[in-house]
């Protein structure tokens, strides 16, 4: 019987979903290849060298991919393309990085020539030493990271078995009573451990923070986590307090305002890449304690200077997390050579299927243009063309209409223009938050709205990341960043969380029609629809008349 | 007509004489090997065996040997003149024997004698003189045995008194007779017992100098004043100076030393062709049909490439490497593969010139105005809108067809020829005669392991080589390379390419092909190599026609067979496709071909393969409508399509550019600009981007522009406006996207090296009139016909007496008075003075027509020297 894969000639598969063996199949393939998009009835996978070798780290081999393919596959799969996944698997683990008892951290090569070959490299000349035997070179270890980032360039990744320091030790274990680590989080834990280092993936609301919990549980050592931005921090260390046996003061918060360093420290990504008479000052943290772990939250947000301190961080455990490994700026390769493959991966889909995130509702409003609007859009300045649209005083009218609808629920307004957010702060009298708002008062609103005295709050992309409202059952975006695919899921994001009543989720995007405000929704939503979300398109009129 | 009359006479005198002898079978087998002897026929077995003994025809002979025949033909030149088959085997097996060459040496001197390259009894084997010369080693031409000259040769030039000095410094019974001396020496040397003695008293260093002359090359330096070591050879003959400063290992010295070796190793069997990878037969099967859809889609995707027109011919012909480039972008290929695929659909007959005809132009020209001359492109020929209807296995049917029968050689594409030219996809000098007879061996090679095995390539090149061995300064291709081994390489690539094979093993369909195609060469592996003088000549009038059908006409029945085997094994055409909500389309199959032509439109490719996927964007929507389409249509189309309910996004999609589509209205007369909404023209009129256009409102819902229309359409959609034309009616016009095809075509004709091979009616009924010839020119002689010089009257002689007269006249340089029919069968007398005679044909100054002119010399009635009266 035809099988469930299709296998085409430009490396991706097509999964039916439909299909019987579908599940079966998408298990098969789900360790070496990208789920890339995953609308309602195709899923599409992609083979990649990153994905290859993330499997081969994992322990598959180049047969058991090829037989995955050829197993499911509905039509002969092209030789080519066997030989060519065969080819690409085998050149990770041809490097390896060990510890040699002697010399230290050594590079070496089960296949002379590709040692000859990456030897004879300008790039990697500067990062090994001297040559122990014809298989065998001492790499200086303050080039662990740097050499493992240059041999991906130059295709062939090493494996890093070089192992960890423990670290000061320290004792963390999960308070768990009354909830448990969910069956997906365990996994993910132990992925991690069982891997040493690496990335899981996990959608936003899955609980991403509880992994990193569980995997401090399990290095007992003095944890270094490096989070987005100061709420983020503190709700990780409100987070850790409660589920785990740490108390308030063994966990520090450096960022900004506040320098501690603790047993458990959190840094916010800005005070670690601020910048003063060109050196970052605050470089010292790394040094500061002797780290069992480093977590990263939010990996595919990770600054560019973080990479470079974690090039020297390769001796340490590292956790990335993440809800998706897509980085705008094509940075993949570092992640994976610089915090290590991905260790777990599940799709959206299916935890929500699982009822750990609450199912969501998409609905894009289309906005009609008045005359005038229109004639002033035709003229706007080509970079003052999305403002323009984005800002419109017609949205402002819808937006109003569906805060209405959605009278009595938890709804949040989020928008990128910081006049447009006042002006409808204004109209809905409802509060604001935004860059200049204080922490203080950001915590305060936060807490506002969750206890339900004050349904409705207006905030800008500062809200973007790590903050946690568990009531928020309507979300309204009015503008975005463009097209950023990533920014759209951690909207979603917001209103994912599982409902008390468990009611559904509503996401709506109010977009100008014939603008390009519409190009932009449709880059940005065909992220969600890949994800499987279907959304729906509405006239703002039906909303007005209403 | 038997050989009774001749049997059991004693044995021939000469090579006519045997063939004489043979039987008709035996002269069919000949004449099949070696068809260019068939061209003209000659009149009788004399004019047979001159023929074959004619330089260029011995030449293309050896050149079909395989290695061990040719080693075999290679040792009967080194051996004296005739020699029995015992002495050839010695030379072969060594003094020591071998029961491998033992075996395959019957065989080798069989394939020899019926091509006529040996003849004699058994013990009297006699290699033809021209091949002798060919093979037998001389200072300018080192044979691959590595073997010089015999003694009696080395010493023909020494003076007699040097050569008793050789006589008696070996030991031997002096004699005044140089040749009974020389022969002595001979003898000396050929006998193995006293030959050793001779070399037991050698000085080391002289021993040492032979060894390293040994195995060839045979000649060595001197000096002026040669050291002690060297005199003593020297003084023995056991080397012979050639010229002042060289000398030469007497050929007999050599196979002393060899142990009677003519060659350091022998190779009597061909190599093996090893099964080197087992598939199930169904895998390879179905990779090769899978393979073969990808081979039919890619030919169909390049032309689709090149609807309206492809890209340009070079000056020189061909396809530049830009559009090369460009070509194996878009079929997403390496370009040694674009190439493949290029050729093939040139091959196939799909694609051609077109000759700089000038297609219908477009509604408003291509923005600059003014006569043109058109350019020369390449576009698809009529034939393949014919192909396109054909079911994808007789699609395929008719690619492999044409594949296995081309002497267009893809692979060529991008390296230099022989004067250093770049040698460009579709251009001139790609033909390579042996690539057909190259391709059928590969794949007869695979098809005689199990199926479903694969060989290793190199395994397979190996017994090609074997079967047919350079020789030495005998390279064809003027690059130097081993063309035949490049063929073979590129024929395993683009066998798996074009799904003959599946997994490196010939598929059902493969062996299918194989079974039957009109170029089917009965002995299997002789191809043809090096020039031909013939082709062009009126005498081939009568193959050319019949060699241009077996190439051209495509064969519908054999390919319907083909096809019936691929067509179960191809997936089923689908009429479906599934909709998803992130505006793709995946179609999980091949699609019926009206589904697949409308969505191409509507939707533009994402991914190829077994699946396609299709992605709706504004711009294919808009594509849609402007090929005609309504949203109501589309809409209609997507449901009766998909498994799956539309999804909305999609249909808003549809609505929104339909909504928008035709919105603004644009006309050709006057170039203007009409809106029934006047903000919308105020909205163009307020963007910057619109200050090109020049445009001026005319009334609030016109406005006129200084642009011309295809120009303003441009624009106004770069500022995201959906404008479309209308015609001075004030319809809307619809622009199809226009199909650009050549003129009719033929494919090219595979260009064969030499006549093609003769079927069997014909080579009987060149036999039986040989044989009358022969009869007739070898009947008792009756009193010779006094020429007749009559004026008006041609000359009239026998076709020996002919050959014999002009060949004389050759090395007389006389001018001959010949008597000539020409093609349309008109008598005339012509003076000529021949200068060559070779082939059939005699080259010469013709004095009545006063230029060099060549005649077959079965069109000469007859021949009288002048001057006589």
């Amino acid at each position: 019987m035809a099988g469930p894969l299709i296998v085409q000639s430009d490396k991706t598969l097509l999964l039916e979903v439909d299909h019987e063996l579908a599940d079966a199949c998408r298990r098969a393939i789900a360790p070496f290849a990208e789920l890339e998009r995953a609308p309602e009835h195709i899923h599409t996978y992609r083979l990649t060298p990153l994905g290859l070798w993330n499997a081969r780290a994992a322990g598959h081999d180049a047969e058991q991919v090829v037989d995955a393919l050829v197993e499911y596959s509905r039509y002969p799969v092209p030789h080519a393309l066997l030989v060519d996944i065969a080819e690409t698997i085998d050149r990770y683990g041809r490097l390896t990085l060990s510890k040699h008892p002697a010399h230290g951290l050594v590079l070496s090569s089960t296949d002379r020539p590709v040692l000859e070959e990456v030897l004879k490299s300008k790039r990697v000349t500067p990062l090994v030493g001297a040559r122990i035997d014809p298989d065998t070179v001492v790499v200086h270890p303050s080039e662990r990271g740097q050499i493992k980032q240059t041999l991906l360039k130059l295709g062939w990744p090493a494996e890093d078995l070089a192992g960890y320091v423990d670290g000061e030790a320290h004792t963390i274990d999960l308070a768990e009573d009354g909830w448990a680590l969910r069956p997906y989080q365990k996994q993910a834990v132990e992925n991690f451990w069982h891997g040493g280092s690496g990335v899981v993936v996990l959608p936003c609301g899955a609980g991403k923070t509880l992994v990193g919990a569980g995997a401090m549980a399990q290095a007992k050592a003095t944890t270094l986590i490096l989070v987005t931005n100061t709420v983020s921090a503190r709700q990780w260390k409100h987070e850790l307090v409660r589920r785990t046996s740490l108390t308030e003061d063994e966990i520090g918060e450096y960022s900004g305002t506040k320098k501690e360093i603790r047993p458990v420290t959190i840094a916010t990504y800005q005070v670690l890449t601020t910048k003063r008479k060109g050196v970052y000052p605050h470089l010292e943290l790394f040094d500061s304690r002797d780290w069992g772990l480093v977590v990263y939250d939010e990996v595919h947000l990770l600054p560019a200077p973080v990479f470079k301190f974690t090039a020297d961080l390769q001796a340490r455990r590292r956790l990335g997390l993440t809800a998706t490994l897509v980085r705008e700026d094509g940075r993949e390769s570092d992640v994976f050579s610089l915090i290590g493959p991905k260790r777990f991966d599940a799709p959206w889909k299916e935890i929500e299927a699982q009822g750990y995130i609450a199912p969501a509702d998409c609905v894009e409003v289309r906005v009609n243009l008045t005359e005038s609007e229109r004639l002033a859009y035709a003229t706007a300045e080509a970079e003052e063309k999305y403002r323009f649209c984005a800002t419109t005083a017609t949205k402002r009218k819808v937006t109003e209409a569906l805060v209405r609808k959605h009278q009595g629920e938890q709804t949040l307004v989020i928008g990128q223009y910081i006049d447009q957010l006042d002006e409808l702060g204004a109209h809905l009298d409802a509060p604001v938050i935004k860059g200049e708002t204080t922490n203080a008062v950001r915590e305060k609103l936060f807490d506002q709205f969750r206890e339900g005295e004050i349904s409705v709050l207006v905030v800008s992309k500062v809200a973007n990341f790590s903050i946690d409202l568990p009531e928020a059952t309507v979300a309204i975006q009015v503008s975005g960043t463009f097209g950023s695919r990533q920014e759209e899921a951690q909207r979603l994001g917001r209103v994912l969380r599982p409902k008390a009543d468990g009611h559904e989720a509503r996401f709506y995007s109010v977009v100008a029609r014939d603008t390009i405000d519409q190009d932009f929704a449709a880059h940005r939503q065909r992220f969600l629809a890949e994800q499987g979300y279907a959304y729906r398109i509405a006239d703002a009129d039906d909303f007005l008349a209403g | 007509m038997t050989t009774e009359s001749t049997a059991g006479t004693a044995a021939p005198r000469t090579l006519a004489e045997e063939l004489r002898q043979r039987d008709d079978a035996s002269l069919a087998t000949l004449l099949r090997a070696r068809p260019d002897l068939l061209s003209p026929v000659p009149n009788d077995l004399t004019q047979l065996a001159t023929r074959a003994g004619t330089r260029a025809s011995v030449v293309r002979a050896l050149g079909r040997l395989d290695t061990f025949a040719l080693q075999a033909a290679e040792a009967l030149a080194v051996a004296p003149e005739p020699a029995s088959y015992e002495a050839l085997r010695a030379l072969l097996a060594g003094d020591d024997g071998d029961a491998a060459v033992d075996g395959a040496l019957p065989g080798a001197v069989a394939t020899l004698r019926a091509q006529a390259l040996v003849w004699g009894g058994d013990e009297r084997l006699r290699l033809v003189r021209t091949a002798r010369e060919l093979l037998a080693p001389s200072p300018q031409h080192p044979s691959p045995t590595g073997l010089g000259p015999a003694v009696a040769e080395a010493t023909s030039g020494m003076s007699p008194g040097r050569v008793q000095q050789l006589i008696e410094a070996a030991g031997l019974t002096s004699t005044h007779d140089a040749v009974s001396a020389v022969s002595a020496l001979t003898e000396l040397f050929t006998d193995r017992t006293r030959m050793s003695a001779l070399l037991d008293d050698a000085p080391v260093d002289a021993l040492d100098v032979l060894g390293r002359l040994t195995w060839g090359p045979p000649y060595g330096q001197v000096t002026a004043d040669p050291a002690a070591h060297l005199r003593w050879l020297l003084d023995r003959g056991l080397l012979v100076p050639t010229s002042p400063g060289t000398v030469v290992l007497p050929r007999e010295v050599a196979l002393h030393l060899r142990g009677g070796r003519a060659h350091r190793t022998t190779h009597p069997l061909p190599p093996e062709v090893p099964p080197a990878a087992e598939h199930r037969p169904r895998v390879v099967d179905a990779t090769a049909a899978g393979q073969a859809l990808a081979a039919v889609a890619t030919v169909e995707e390049l032309l689709k490439e090149w609807h309206e027109g492809g890209p340009a011919v070079l000056r020189a012909g061909g396809l530049s490497v830009r559009d090369l480039k460009r070509t194996a972008v878009a079929l997403d290929a390496p370009e040694p593969t674009a190439a493949f695929w290029v050729e093939l659909a040139y091959a196939a007959g799909l694609l051609a010139s077109d000759g700089g005809f000038e297609g219908a132009s477009s509604p408003y020209g291509e923005g600059d105005a003014g006569p043109r001359r058109a350019e020369e492109r390449y576009a698809a020929t009529p034939a393949y809108d014919d192909w396109l209807e054909l079911p994808a296995a007789e699609r395929w049917a008719r690619l492999a067809v044409a594949w296995l029968a081309a002497t267009r050689t893809p692979g060529l594409v991008g390296g230099r020829d022989g004067k250093d030219r770049v040698l460009s996809a579709l251009g001139p000098h790609l033909d390579r005669s042996g690539a057909p007879e190259v391709r059928r061996r590969v794949l007869d090679l695979l098809a005689g392991l199990p199926q479903g095995a694969a060989a290793d390539p190199e395994a397979v090149l190996a017994r090609l080589r074997w079967e047919r061995p350079l020789r030495v300064g005998a390279t064809s291709d003027p690059s130097g390379d081993d063309l035949r081994t490049r063929l073979a390489r590129w024929t395993l690539d683009e066998a798996e390419l074009l799904g003959v094979t599946g997994r490196g093993a010939l598929s059902a369909t493969g062996r299918a092909l194989l079974s039957d195609t009109p170029h089917r060469a009965r002995e299997g592996h002789r191809t043809h190599d090096g020039h031909t003088a013939l082709d062009g000549h009126s005498a081939l009038e009568g193959h050319s026609t019949r060699e241009g059908h077996t190439a051209r006409e495509g064969h519908p029945a054999f390919e319907r067979t083909l096809a019936a085997l691929l067509a179960p094994l191809l997936p089923e055409p689908l009429d479906h496709v599934l909709l998803q909500a992130d505006l793709t389309a995946v179609a999980p199959g091949p699609l019926e071909r009206p589904l697949a032509e409308t969505l191409g439109v509507l939707a533009d490719v994402e991914s190829k393969g077994g699946a396609t996927v299709y992605r709706f964007t504004p711009g294919s929507v808009r594509r849609a409508l402007d090929a005609g389409r309504t949203a109501t249509d589309l809409h209609t189309f997507l449901q009766t399509h998909s498994r799956t309910p539309v999804p909305q996004p999609l249909s808003y999609l549809i609505d929104d550019v339909a909504r928008r589509h035709g919105h603004l209205r644009i006309g050709a007369a006057s170039a203007y600009v009409r809106c029934d909404d006047d903000s919308v023209l105020g909205e163009i009129l307020a963007d910057k981007r619109a200050a090109a256009l020049r445009l001026r409102r005319l009334a609030p819902t016109v406005l006129a522009a200084q642009a011309d229309p295809a120009a303003l359409l441009d624009g106004l959609r770069s500022m995201g406006f959906a404008p479309s034309a209308e015609t001075p009616e004030g319809d809307v016009l619809i622009a199809p996207a226009h199909a650009h095809r050549t003129p009719p075509r033929t494919a090219p004709a595979p260009v064969p090296e030499g006549p093609p091979l003769p079927d069997d009616t014909l080579l009987g009924a060149a036999v039986r009139a040989i044989r009358a010839g022969d009869m007739a020119s070898t009947a008792p002689k009756r009193p010779a016909p006094t020429p007749t010089s009559a004026p008006g009257e041609l000359p009239r002689t026998t076709s020996a007496e002919t050959l014999a007269t002009m060949q004389a006249a050759v090395l007389t340089g006389d001018a001959l008075w010949i008597g000539y029919v020409n093609a349309e069968g008109t008598a005339s007398q012509r003076v000529i003075a021949p200068v060559r005679v070779e082939g059939g044909f005699v080259t010469a100054y013709d004095h009545t027509a006063d230029e060099v002119r060549t005649y077959p010399l079965h069109r000469v009635t007859g021949v009288a020297e002048l001057g006589e009266d």
